[in-house]
């Protein structure tokens, strides 16, 4: 016979850190050089995977000719369950610090996370990055999963998210005083998020009905017009109506998920710049602000990778 | 008029696999769109109960793959299985008590599907060595250069009423439309393997999670909006999709009812007649009183 329940829920429950190894990922492709784009088109993808140099938080997700490239070092584990663990629990802004290696003592901060086999996107300095080479060893401090912050509406989740940058990021919770760049958040029950542009569902590619804490979802989205319009910058916040990511990502109306962009473009179909998700919950309570010009969302001049 | 097709040049290729079990691993449980826990059988083995023409949805299922269930041994060997098995292909039992009953391929789903009418398919399990006659990949509609035809059998085409229209559109029956909102699980996969799942058909669900679809039955052809599947699963507006129910119940988020892909291209190359009749029933597993000659596999 259990005893009754003792413990007092108002008392949120503490985080505990873990540490993960990770590898720096190297490339890998099957027997064919070729993936086949959304026309038909065979191509040799680049930048899937692996260090990306010359890429970083602020660039265009459509800056580079490239399949899927994220903005620093890919870290995997060689065993596939580690691996899916290391995915699944690394959040973004988790500390990272290279083990092996020329850069080895060199720090670095989780961007993001990438779905399937499970990949953690980690970014580092451009000088650091440089020394760095795939089979380096990196330990990733993961804390976040499990989190929620004083004031969050009960309706809205957050996920994959360390609590150490959420001072980073544009978004008010109710009741803390006005976020960084809404200019909103207190005296109303709802987050209030700035991000730079609100998707519909519709555009959900790969990823749609894989777990959030484990994959991003990759949104089909057409390059921007010649003038801007419609660009979407790394490390930007991102918001996607119509779509639930509590259990699975699935169409739910009137829902909001709120991600952070981690990779960009990509030519295949049902593929493109992709969101780790980082809150998700019903519109009343969740309020993503669209500025498409002054958004600023995950810099490296504030998670100090300069 | 019938659309003309390159049938006479495809190539029948005999395949070999079994009935393949269903998998689980230890922590036994998947989560529904509300956060429930589930343990449901209908992804893998040989489901009974539900053939082409039944509802895809109300079951106590998840994932549910009517008929046989049917894998490779070899993982290359299985990849081909995969690819070339077209909708309509004839499949054969070999070995065990149903050696030598006959069905059709219905859709993939990580499994080849077959549908077994009769009682042949309750002697049917795990292991059970089955033959796949395919042919239809490489399918090529002369007349409509601009829709790709994957994963199907040119018997099944030739079966399906519709076809080119004095206009030169393509003209195909459909029993439901679908909106590209709908697409869950798949986007992103190859188009000849598995199949797209789709979101809004959880039946006694809340309304909020519902996009009309709790009406689909196995079988059905549908049309899906703004969907190019010609390399692979992607969004392009104004593009369309015509695909076949190859699987039905769903509990788990972000899944459903999946069509397995049989045409797909610019949504102004197609005429499409909404048709409540537009059922593999009708053309794979006419009743026995009709089912003198089997069109998918006619010379």
């Amino acid at each position: 016979m259990t005893p009754a329940d003792s413990r007092d829920h108002t008392v949120p429950p503490r985080l505990v850190t873990v540490n993960l190894l990770g590898a720096v990922e190297h490339p890998a492709l099957d027997g064919s050089p070729y993936r086949i784009d959304r026309n038909g088109r065979p191509y040799v993808p680049t930048g899937d995977g692996g260090i990306v140099l010359g890429l970083e938080l602020g660039d265009s997700a459509f800056a580079l000719d490239a399949d899927h490239a994220a903005p620093g070092a890919c870290l995997v584990h060689a065993d596939p369950a580690a691996r899916q663990a290391l995915a699944a629990y690394a959040c973004v802004g988790n500390e990272v610090r290279v083990r092996t290696g020329e850069a080895a003592g060199a720090r670095g901060v989780v961007l993001g996370k990438r779905g399937e086999e499970g990949r953690v996107v980690a970014g580092f300095a451009a000088a650091d990055l440089a020394r760095m080479r795939p089979g380096d060893e990196v330990s990733v401090r993961a804390r976040g999963q499990g989190w929620r912050p004083p004031g969050l509406p009960p309706e809205v989740a957050v996920m994959n998210l360390d609590p150490g940058i959420l001072p980073l990021l544009p978004i008010g919770l109710p009741g803390a005083g006005p976020g960084p760049e809404t200019g909103s958040g207190t005296g109303t029950a709802a987050v209030a998020v700035g991000v730079r542009v609100t998707v519909p569902s519709r555009v959900a590619g790969n990823g749609i009905g894989r777990p959030a804490a484990a994959w991003d979802l990759d949104l089909q989205l057409p390059p921007p017009g010649p003038d801007g319009a419609g660009d979407v910058a790394l490390g930007d916040l991102v918001a996607v109506s119509d779509l639930d990511v509590r259990y699975n990502m699935g169409y739910r109306r009137g829902w909001i998920t709120v991600g952070i962009v981690v990779h960009g473009a990509s030519p295949l179909p049902g593929h493109g710049p992709g969101i780790t998700p980082l809150l998700t919950g019903p519109a009343a309570a969740l309020r993503p602000h669209p500025d498409a010009a002054g958004h600023a969302g995950l810099t490296a001049a504030a998670l100090q990778l300069q | 008029m019938k659309v003309a097709t390159n049938a006479a040049r495809l190539v029948r290729q005999v395949l070999t696999g079994e009935v393949w079990p269903p998998l689980a691993d230890r922590h036994a449980y998947r989560v529904g769109p509300d956060g429930q826990p589930f343990l449901l059988p209908g992804m893998g083995g040989v489901t009974l109960d539900v053939h082409c023409g039944d509802p895809a949805t109300g079951y106590a299922s998840d994932h549910l793959e009517p008929g046989a269930s049917i894998r490779h041994r070899d993982p290359g060997a299985n990849m081909a299985l995969q690819f070339l098995t077209c909708v309509g292909n004839q499949v054969r039992v070999v070995s065990g008590p149903a050696a030598g009953a006959t069905g059709h391929v219905i859709g993939q789903h990580a499994y080849v599907l077959a549908d077994f009418t009769g009682p042949a398919a309750a002697e049917l399990t795990t292991g059970d060595a089955v033959t796949v006659l395919a042919a239809g990949q490489g399918l090529v509609l002369p007349e409509h250069p601009q829709v790709v035809v994957k994963n199907c059998d040119p018997g099944l085409l030739a079966a399906m009423p519709g076809g080119t229209r004095p206009d030169g559109r393509l003209e195909v029956h459909v029993a439901a439309r679908v909106p590209a909102e709908a697409i869950g699980a798949g986007a992103g996969m190859a188009s000849e393997y598995a199949n797209t799942d789709l979101m809004g058909a959880y039946a006694g669900l809340g309304a909020d999670l519902s996009l009309g679809l709790e009406g689909l039955r196995i079988g059905d052809l549908v049309a899906l909006a703004d969907a190019d599947h010609r390399y692979g699963r992607g969004y392009r507006p104004d593009y369309l999709t015509i695909g076949v129910i190859s699987t039905g119940q769903c509990m788990m988020f972000g899944h459903g009812p999946g069509p397995s892909t049989l045409m797909s291209g610019p949504a102004s190359a197609f005429y499409l007649v909404d048709d409540g009749d537009a059922n593999l029933a009708r053309w794979l597993h006419p009743q026995p009183a009709q089912s003198a000659q089997d069109p998918a596999v006619a010379p």
